[in-house]
């Protein structure tokens, strides 16, 4: 209890990790309004289409802008912040948009790269574009803003790696120099479109046109034209994002459940990051069935359950025979429960949070408020 | 049990289209189901094969059997499964288009032809659904090589993301290689004839709005045949009203009563919201729903999923 708020006590930035489904965007926002509770102004930034954590939180709907949760809401709620919550949803096109903006020289460029198709996929669909543009916001939220604390729910990866990898991926593809090199003449030329194929005289490039179009190659090469002279501030400004995540001013809370699959995922995580060297700030294992047979000892049978239910006067040996097998079951499911904590326990640092499974999900900020005194 | 698997009919029609793709939020149990269905497919005689993404293997070791990588491999009699993997998948396609290995060697293992290639949105998603697709279309004298491919596709954004690649290339791409696969691709995935989407949810509140969310998606930007919502994990009605209110007093005695109480209380709850999010997701949803009930196994292995292709047919 309390650990990992204290933790978390010197952090401005604190990115919850970990496979979808685990209440990763709840523990989100527990975490950030302990910390507005506690006398922060805060921020909690969500990547999924998060409704019900906008309702929870009373707001109409979370948009790339920052809204701030009203005050009534808290009281409403019997709470009485010393600080101030908001909160936002990041909107990937959007983000993408202002990052060009940000670094082209002028007006008609930006329209150009606006306008190309590969733009349009790479800003709306290319995998880890998402993950690129939740560490780009948090940047520009962590410099230009003055929270004392920004809490990150990152994208549901399929594949942990994504995020972290994302931006060197992306870069990648920005920036690469071997692709760069083979379009070159054309970029430089700023002749671009059809004109490519001249330097598709060469073997490869008539082979690849082969095998992708010639228009396609024709788009990347216009794409790459435009983001010519830009790269270079994409690239510094990445590099920022990744310093930035190292830093002890940031804290990674590793988040699961109790299923093994979310587990292998945290700990895979966990590798990662440490090899990266990013601190983490706390492990917290989610919605895990709690044991309810005090000792460990032998279940009781139905025979022995029907008794009791005699004692109370209560006449009932189906009734004693449902009841021995839900027991059996609970009492199962805590103890595979318990020995996949143990597992995600065992080989992360601490401090370490155990949250039980709730009877209801979180819908309002008075459960948010409950989540967060757990922590 | 055994016997009503070969017998039942599950989800009408679920298992008569050639392709069948399972998605659904992470974390619902995608992989058991698409197992179980294969299962239920090979057991009543089809040859089947299995389709991960790019994904860390789940399918045949679920069935007790080695990883298959990206090579299809039999599991079980007639039922095969594979890992797509971006890389594999670049050769093969690679390699049809080209015809001769050596001009694909020459260059696709060239660095920097590789560097390029990872730079064209989608294509990685593009070579690995044409690979899926591919499967499903190769006959082999003169019949389809398979009767069904279960295609066990990532969680929900991810498989928006690989399923609408088709149709995104078909709006953005001019004529040519890339345009003219695209094609038939798109096709095969919205021809009612031979494709089925299925979602997979739990009956909790964000899997189930997030399972409505996708169900726009599929009729929406995919324009995909529907097939059935899979609700996972169902628990069962195993207490009356009384019963409950009797259990909620109980729940305070000391042992033994007062702990099986306490769980059987825990259950009846969970077991009223599940009903309440299954009410939710079929108002929701006109989609045939196939219950598979919550079974509490120590592991999660080949016997599970035989459990569940039992309770899919004798549900449906």
């Amino acid at each position: 209890m309390g650990a990992l708020v204290e933790s978390l006590r010197g952090k401005r930035i604190a990115v919850c990790v970990g496979s979808g489904g685990v209440g990763k965007t709840t523990l989100a926002a527990a975490v950030a309004l302990q910390r507005a509770l506690a006398g922060g102004r805060v921020l909690v930034c969500t990547i999924d289409p998060a409704r019900r954590l906008a309702s929870s939180l009373g707001l109409e709907t979370l948009g790339n802008i920052e809204a701030h949760v009203p005050a009534h809401k808290f009281h409403e709620a019997g709470l009485e912040p010393k600080g101030e919550l908001f909160a936002m949803m990041l909107d990937v096109k959007r983000t993408w948009d202002d990052l060009v903006a940000r670094h082209s020289p002028d007006r008609a460029r930006q329209e150009r790269i606006y306008k190309n198709r590969i733009y349009q996929q790479l800003s709306s669909a290319l995998a880890g574009s998402q993950e690129y543009m939740a560490m780009e916001k948090l940047y520009e939220l962590a410099t230009e803003r003055d929270y004392d604390l920004i809490v990150l729910d990152t994208p549901p990866t399929a594949h942990a790696l994504d995020f972290l990898e994302a931006p060197d991926r992306i870069l990648d593809f920005l920036g690469n120099d071997t692709a760069r090199a083979l379009l070159a003449p054309a970029v430089s030329a700023g002749k671009v479109g059809l004109r490519l194929f001249r330097l598709g005289g060469t073997y490869v490039a008539k082979t690849l046109a082969r095998f992708t179009g010639v228009e396609v190659l024709a788009d990347l090469a216009e794409f790459m034209g435009g983001f010519q002279g830009m790269y270079e501030g994409f690239k510094n400004r990445a590099a920022a994002v990744r310093a930035l995540f190292a830093e002890p001013s940031v804290g990674f809370v590793l988040v699961s459940s109790a299923s093994p699959r979310s587990v292998d995922e945290a700990l895979y995580f966990h590798e990662r990051l440490h090899a990266e060297s990013m601190p983490i700030a706390g492990v917290v294992a989610n919605r895990v069935t709690p044991a309810l047979w005090p000792g460990g000892g032998a279940l009781p049978q139905a025979g022995e359950l029907a008794a009791a239910l005699g004692q109370r006067g209560v006449a009932g040996p189906p009734l004693a025979a449902r009841l021995a097998r839900t027991l059996d079951e609970h009492e199962m499911l805590a103890r595979i429960d318990a020995r996949e904590v143990e597992r995600l326990f065992e080989a992360t640092p601490g401090p370490h949070v155990v949250l039980p499974r709730l009877e209801t999900d979180v819908h309002d900020l008075a459960g948010l408020a409950r989540l967060a005194a757990a922590l | 049990m055994v016997a009503s698997l070969s017998s039942a009919v599950p989800g009408p029609a679920l298992l008569d289209r050639r392709l069948l793709v399972v998605t659904g939020k992470g974390g619902v149990g995608k992989s058991t189901i698409s197992a179980a269905l294969a299962l239920l497919a090979a057991e009543r005689g089809k040859r089947v094969l299995v389709c991960e993404v790019n994904a860390q293997e789940r399918v045949a070791p679920l069935l007790g059997a080695p990883a298959s990588g990206s090579e299809i491999r039999e599991a079980l009699p007639g039922l095969f499964t594979v890992n797509v993997l971006p890389r594999d998948a670049m050769r093969e396609y690679g390699l049809m288009t080209l015809k001769f290995k050596t001009i694909y060697d020459a260059v696709f293992e060239n660095r920097v032809v590789r560097y390029f290639l990872k730079a064209i949105p989608s294509l990685a998603e593009l070579v690995m659904l044409g690979k899926v697709l591919y499967e499903v279309r190769v006959e082999e004298r003169g019949r389809p090589r398979w009767d069904l491919v279960v295609l066990d596709a990532p969680a929900t954004g991810h498989a928006v993301q690989l399923l609408r690649v088709p149709a995104a290339i078909l709006d953005t791409v001019p004529p040519g290689p890339l345009r003219r696969d695209a094609e038939w691709m798109h096709a095969l995935l919205v021809d009612p004839a031979v494709t089925a989407l299925s979602i997979v949810t739990l009956p909790e509140e964000m899997p189930v709005n997030e399972a409505i969310e996708l169900d726009a998606a599929v009729r929406g930007v995919l324009g995909m045949p529907r097939g059935a919502l899979v609700v996972n994990a169902m628990p069962d009605d195993r207490f009356s009203g009384p019963e409950r209110a009797l259990l909620r007093e109980l729940a305070d005695a000391p042992p033994p009563l007062g702990p099986a109480a306490q769980a059987g209380r825990l259950q009846a709850v969970r077991a009223e919201q599940a009903s309440r999010y299954l009410a939710r997701a079929r108002a929701a949803l006109d989609l045939p729903t196939l219950l598979v009930p919550l079974l509490v196994r120590e592991r999660w292995d080949r016997g599970a999923v035989e459990a569940v292709a039992a309770a899919i047919a004798e549900g449906a």
